[in-house]
């Protein structure tokens, strides 16, 4: 897997504060951007990690596109045990990518 | 009691892969900053964001317990209400490494354990995971 996990997904504060809002219902970008004071881009961009991470599905919605939350990967993180072996294989990759830099 | 493992292919040798998980720069770089040292019963910590929600300041106390170059280092993982064994072993193959993690030692039935989930997400709001069991309801877990 190279693309972001649930981990990294989890780890900013944003994508975090954007996942509780889609808890409350499918939003647009615009109608996500507001509360953040945000430009659209920059929500798309976090939008873009939470799509990758299976977190959040897109639909169209006539010429915008809606983003609604997919709760299932946080299946693992809720569990607390599940949690740690996240934990621990997201920085066993971390360990494999730094042994590839360097080597 | 649950214990949990993971296992990693690494393409480096185990004295490479030794390096890497005892140097303190460098295990602050794939892990967290601590002040680790490959010394037998060494106190050191491991710190990361704190969780206030969960009782978790952020400080993961830690000793180390075994060490035996280049093949295993086994520590305590205390904090946020946790009371825990890790250990890192390297098992040579071909001419790689496989690094097997177990972490050890979590007590299914304490409730304050079960709190300390969030404790090194970086801060993973409580009550989103509270709000999970309304948002994943009706869905038997994966078998």
């Amino acid at each position: 897997m190279t693309g972001p996990d649930v981990f990294d997904a989890i780890a900013s504060p944003v994508r975090r504060a954007l996942l509780d809002v889609l808890a409350g219902g499918a939003r647009s970008v615009h109608d996500l951007a507001a509360p953040f004071d945000m430009s659209r881009p920059a929500v798309s961009q976090h939008l873009r990690v939470l799509l990758e991470a299976g977190l959040v599905a897109e639909e169209r919605v006539g010429r915008e596109r809606h983003y609604r939350l997919d709760a299932r990967p946080l299946r693992a993180v809720a569990d607390w045990a599940g949690h740690y072996e996240q934990f621990w294989q997201h920085h066993a990759r971390l360990l494999r990518d730094l042994l590839e830099e360097d080597g | 009691m649950t214990s949990i493992e993971v296992d990693q292919f690494l393409a480096q040798p185990p004295g490479q892969v030794w390096t890497a998980l005892t140097d303190p720069a460098l295990l602050a770089h794939w892990l967290m900053p601590n002040d680790f040292k490959p010394v037998p019963g060494h106190v050191f910590t491991f710190r990361t964001e704190p969780v206030p929600q969960h009782g978790f300041d952020g400080i993961v106390h830690c000793q180390v317990l075994d060490l035996e170059p280049p093949r295993l280092i086994r520590f305590s993982w205390r904090g946020g209400g946790l009371d825990t064994v890790v250990s890192w072993s390297l098992v040579p193959e071909g001419t790689g490494t496989r690094l097997l993690i177990t972490h050890d030692g979590f007590d299914d039935t304490d409730p304050a354990q079960r709190m300390v989930m969030g404790i090194l997400s970086g801060g993973w709001r409580g009550h989103l995971i509270r709000r999970l069991g309304t948002l994943l309801g009706g869905e038997e877990p994966d078998a």
